[in-house]
């Protein structure tokens, strides 16, 4: 963390993503952002593209369809980065657990740093959360990180491993 | 002496405004918004994250967009023809596009294309007020406008065009068709991250300076009518940005060649036959 890793905390840029939830979680995000809560009053602003997030915010269980898609978001996303599992599917799959398309929570397929529980979490847990992800984001360093199995799911997506 | 100063600071003035748009568009939606210095916490996280580049083209565009801006405005306030000016501003949007075109992203590709469809609905309009600006001062030369009466009283309907051609060189929302946020999440800039969007990000606020000191010009030597005219073209365009909906690109253009240019011509005539 140099000159400039002081001024991290004050703009994270969150990448939303549902891998196949019911949006009641979503709803309480852009409840987050609507007036009431505006979590823009700390710099998180909604970016839709993976390259200039920090914060990846997944909600729902992770359908075998959106395995490759969250993998790929998390590659892309570059290095202090942080993951939050928001709401009771991406923990264990929740009500969808053991279902034959579903693959029973985010950790099986990225690491996830902070859990933010219930079905679906209020508002204020997921400010609660986010402030936690800042707290540990803080602490992580430019290098690459690498996920679980990271050999196989490279060879697998295709990707040129430059080590 | 003191508008070499200004370039310099431009950067810096550019963040500030950028800061301030942001609380405003913030109030105008009934939240707190972000602080004032949002912008530069922005710009040292953008420092602070690892560069990832799809190749050096690509990147080394992204700086150039940054730089050219940056130069247009050297050139505009050191004293050179607005019209050289505002030539080098088609050489940083020119950047923009070529970066964006040389990566295999179809969002990017697709931006490219769009960004290019701004150009040909704003840059005509530029010239030709630069040559309105000749008509009433008699000089491409800024500081020999800034001492020459208030171009406003006999340019107004050129005026009434620049209001509407802001939106578009600055990406606002009736025209923000390059950038879709919805739709191509960014366009140009979508393959940019790190140190490369960080460049993108402040080239941005640079153009903010050179649009409003185009703006603040039409005050002529009377400088608190320039800066009454800046102020208000500044929450003009906030209120029409928060207050409007993405329109195609075919309307774009449509508007800026059917209506605009034809407005400005129709001002620079009558005021070539009047004198």
């Amino acid at each position: 963390m140099g000159l400039f890793g002081k001024y991290r905390k004050k703009s994270p840029w969150i990448l939303h993503y549902n891998t196949g939830g019911c949006n009641g979680c979503d709803i309480e995000i852009l409840a987050a952002l609507a007036p009431k809560y505006d979590i823009e009053r700390f710099g998180a602003l909604n970016k839709g593209n993976p390259k200039q997030a920090d914060i990846l915010l997944v909600t729902g269980p992770v359908t075998k369809n959106c395995k490759d898609v969250l993998r790929r978001l998390y590659l892309e996303m570059p290095e202090p980065k942080v993951v939050v599992a928001m709401g009771a599917c991406a923990h264990g799959g929740g009500i969808f657990r053991n279902f034959y398309h579903v693959e029973n929570g985010v950790d099986n397929i990225i690491p996830v740093d902070v859990w933010i529980p219930g079905c679906a979490p209020r508002v204020e847990a997921l400010i609660d959360g986010i402030a936690e992800a800042i707290e540990i984001w803080q602490t992580k360093s430019k290098e690459k990180e690498y996920m679980r199995n990271h050999g196989e799911i490279y060879e697998k997506l295709g990707v040129n491993n430059d080590d | 002496m003191i508008w070499l100063i200004f370039a310099i600071l431009a950067p810096v003035i550019g963040g500030f405004v950028f800061g301030i748009e942001r609380k405003v568009k913030a109030r105008i939606q009934g939240r707190m918004g972000p602080p004032l210095m949002q912008p530069f916490y922005d710009f040292a996280k953008l420092m602070d994250k690892r560069p990832m580049m799809i190749h050096s083209l690509h990147a080394l565009m992204g700086i150039m967009y940054f730089v050219a801006e940056w130069f247009a405005l050297f050139v505009l306030f050191l004293g050179n023809d607005l019209l050289i000016a505002v030539f080098f501003h088609v050489l940083a949007v020119l950047a923009l596009v070529i970066g964006a075109s040389s990566v295999r992203s179809s969002y990017s590709a697709l931006g490219a294309l769009r960004e290019l469809m701004h150009m040909i609905s704003y840059e005509p309009f530029m010239v030709l007020m630069v040559v309105a600006f000749y008509l009433v001062s008699g000089s491409f030369n800024f500081k020999d406008i800034l001492n020459s009466q208030a171009p406003i009283y006999q340019l107004p309907l050129v005026f009434l065009s620049f209001l509407l051609i802001i939106p578009m060189m600055l990406q606002k929302s009736p025209f923000d068709i390059a950038e879709a946020h919805q739709e191509i999440i960014g366009g140009p800039e979508i393959e940019y991250s790190g140190p490369f969007y960080e460049a993108i990000y402040t080239g941005k606020w640079i153009e903010y300076i050179y649009v409003f000191f185009f703006v603040f010009l039409f005050g002529g030597s009377n400088y608190i009518l320039g800066s009454i005219l800046v102020i208000f073209a500044f929450l003009f365009v906030n209120i029409l940005d928060n207050s409007t909906a993405r329109l195609d690109f075919r309307k774009m253009v449509k508007f800026s060649w059917v209506v605009l240019i034809p407005l400005a011509a129709l001002n620079i005539i009558l005021l070539a036959l009047w004198r």
